[in-house]
């Protein structure tokens, strides 16, 4: 039973909400490549939500154009996640590995993903009265990946209901602390930078002198 | 590739030569950069609306110099009044403003006897009397004369519960309707315009504005709450500032109000009965973002002082602290910016008073003491035609005013707008579409989308539904194909 090819647990893992992480688990399925794949493609999503919208439902400001914000939304808050689940749920007692949270997580990333492609294709369709429309595949696609999400992290650490809230909520304060740290230690590099800039500028005036 | 990067050149050149000698007056050669506002309300460069023709002083008209004027108006017979306010007169000049026609400095009481001016602020005249309304604001009066300065009429200080006693009347501005109701603008009161009706008596105030809700008035409303009355009366009030400037067109009356703190009701639109007509609508007037002095440092924060009605019902605002007038169409659709701050021509020190007669915009200055006239470039009058054409709903009619207007300016913003919606009442979608895009209007780009759509539908839907039903009639073949196998090969499971 169960005999599927890679591609097809994720399929399996994404129709079957309540089930489908379990029988991963026993299958010890689930790939690396795969999930870094789905986060490439919520990378690009994102961009296309974002930039290839149809015009009657906003007009992006063209004028600049910064990659470092798409970065963000997509590797680094997916990165964040993994690794803060990782740091809480090892704590509280979680058989999951990283590379297991990274797998189950990008996988019900999925129909988040595909709800930014289904969404950009039809916003060249509707007009804006039928906005609705969007909004309600939007709906779908968040509600079923929060659900997966959950799931996924109730089955790759094998909690109960109640704990596995408990350990999202820490996830989530860990990833706005290590956000924090992050910002912190960014501007701190920048500040010692100028230090060492103006020194050598000082120093190379000096010996122009 | 040097042969042809020069012979590229040449051809540019040649280009640019043939494209300046076309249009007369389209070049900027103005002492500022002129621009306009991008749907992002970004300063983007811009053609000139208006170039400055040349300025005119007091000894130009042969009255001698004037000193700190603050009003200029021009009445239906296209004479031009001046308050001429540090020389205590009025100056009538003719309507190319070459020579004074008249100055008025006594006027003959009723009872015979000759009264003076003290510090004239404002000048009105009405076409339906032809009276001259002037606020003589040291002698905190109203002067109502005839044009022989025979007085007719003299408003003084109210004696009303409504207006406090102990504030003083010193008129600033003064307007008529066509009914003969005199609207004062005084310079210590908030509360609007004072109104007089047509015989002098006081009437009440006119067109307040409003407080703007900053967080700390809001917060002290909610403290207001639980304060008690001995508590309230020591607090300070907040009061809206008062306004500047105005001028009536037609039933309305324009107001501005010049405050570098407040930017709720700085221009507003009356109705007769004083209501707002702009309240609702989000408009902003003047600079979007207030530029930087470097060499003052602080922000030049506009102070629109004047307003006037042109003719075709552009609203122009003039800006004390930039020196900049800018231009409105009826729907408060930013046409041009003109002026700056600057001591050549086109530039002002301290813009006082803006009029509008025809194709023209006189700027009095009362440090320069001069009477700019800013005459409409080609690119202005073509503007100016589209806009009516267009605000009047002829779209089509106003497409090929258009199509020069971005012939002259590609960043035009409006044309594009006015393009892309007669194109769209013209039946080409997808042009409207192409034109909506380049307007940044996503509203206009939904309205072409949705009837090009249907077009499209329309024409298409013979192939659409084939093609839907020849998907579907496939996908079930495919699937019934599908089970059949794997009820075979189950069945075949079992037999083993």
């Amino acid at each position: 039973m169960m005999d599927l090819t890679q591609r097809q647990w994720v399929r399996h893992a994404v129709t079957h909400p309540i089930e489908g992480f379990e029988d991963m688990r026993w299958k010890k399925s689930g790939s690396v490549r795969i999930a870094f794949f789905i986060v490439f493609l919520l990378f690009i999503g994102e961009i296309f939500d974002e930039r290839l919208f149809g015009f009657q439902f906003g007009i992006p400001y063209d004028k600049t154009f910064s990659i470092v914000p798409y970065l963000v939304k997509s590797f680094v808050l997916f990165g964040a996640w993994v690794v803060g689940n990782w740091a809480v749920c090892t704590l509280l007692d979680g058989e999951g590995t990283m590379k297991n949270i990274c797998i189950y997580s990008a996988y019900s990333l999925v129909p988040y993903i595909v709800q930014l492609f289904v969404n950009v294709l039809l916003s060249h369709v509707l007009v804006s009265d039928e906005v609705v429309f969007i909004n309600v595949i939007r709906l779908i696609g968040v509600g079923w990946t929060v659900i997966l999400l959950f799931s996924a992290v109730r089955s790759v650490h094998q909690y109960s209901g109640g704990k596995t809230v408990f350990a999202v909520i820490l996830t989530i304060a860990a990833m706005l602390i290590m956000l924090f740290l992050l910002v912190l230690f960014m501007s701190l590099v920048q500040q010692i930078w100028i230090f060492i800039l103006s020194v050598y500028t000082e120093i190379s005036y000096r010996f122009r002198v | 590739m040097k042969r042809s990067s020069r012979l590229l050149t040449l051809v540019l050149s040649g280009l640019l030569l043939a494209a300046g000698a076309v249009p007369a007056h389209t070049s900027a050669d103005e002492p500022y950069e002129v621009y306009n506002y991008d749907m992002w309300g970004e300063a983007i460069p811009s053609q000139a609306g208006y170039t400055a023709g040349k300025s005119v002083s007091g000894r130009d008209l042969g009255a001698g110099p004037m000193d700190g004027p603050s009003d200029i108006f021009c009445d239906h017979e296209k004479t031009f009044y001046i308050a001429d306010t540090g020389n205590d007169r009025i100056i009538a000049a003719d309507s190319g403003l070459e020579n004074a026609v008249r100055i008025y400095d006594k006027f003959i009481m009723p009872d015979g006897s000759e009264t003076t001016l003290n510090s004239p602020t404002g000048i009105f005249v009405s076409e339906e009397r032809d009276w001259m309304y002037i606020a003589d604001n040291q002698n905190s009066r109203v002067l109502v004369s005839d044009k022989d300065g025979n007085v007719v009429m003299e408003v003084k200080k109210p004696v009303s519960e409504v207006y406090d006693q102990k504030r003083t009347f010193l008129p600033q501005k003064v307007i008529a309707d066509k009914a003969g109701n005199i609207y004062v603008v005084l310079n210590n009161i908030t509360t609007g315009a004072a109104m007089f009706s047509p015989d002098g008596e006081f009437t009440g105030f006119y067109g307040a504005n409003r407080v703007q809700p900053t967080a700390e008035i809001i917060s002290n409303y909610i403290k207001n709450i639980f304060r008690s009355d001995e508590k309230k009366a020591g607090m300070a009030r907040s009061v809206p500032s008062g306004i500047t400037g105005f001028d009536i067109d037609g039933d309305f009356i324009f107001t501005c109000s010049q405050s570098s703190t407040q930017t709720t009701d700085t221009v507003k639109k009356l109705n007769a009965a004083g209501k707002n007509i702009f309240a609702d609508l989000e408009l902003a007037f003047g600079d979007y973002r207030p530029m930087y002095d470097v060499s003052n440092n602080k922000l030049m924060q506009s102070a629109i002082v004047d307003i006037d009605i042109s003719d075709d019902g552009s609203i122009n605002c003039l800006d004390r602290t930039t020196g900049r007038i800018f231009q409105y169409d009826e729907e408060c659709n930013l046409l041009f910016i003109v002026g700056t701050k600057a001591r050549q021509l086109g530039g002002f020190d301290t813009a006082a008073a803006v009029e509008s007669v025809d194709d023209k915009l006189y700027v009095l200055d009362s440090a320069k003491d001069t009477v700019t006239i800013f005459e409409e470039t080609a690119f202005g009058s073509i503007v100016h035609e589209a806009t009516a054409l267009y605000n009047d709903g002829y779209y089509e009619e106003a497409l090929d005013p258009w199509y020069e207007v971005l012939r002259m300016d590609g960043n035009y913003r409006r044309a594009y707008i006015g393009v892309a919606s007669a194109l769209l009442r013209k039946g080409d979608y997808k042009g409207a579409m192409k034109y909506a895009k380049l307007a940044d209007s996503p509203k206009l780009y939904d309205k072409a989308f949705e009837a090009y759509r249907r077009e499209f539908l329309r024409r298409h839907f013979g192939k659409i539904a084939a093609g839907t039903v020849i998907l579907a009639g496939a996908a079930a073949v495919l699937r019934y194909r599908k089970k059949r196998r794997t009820a075979a090969a189950d069945k075949e499971e079992k037999e083993e």
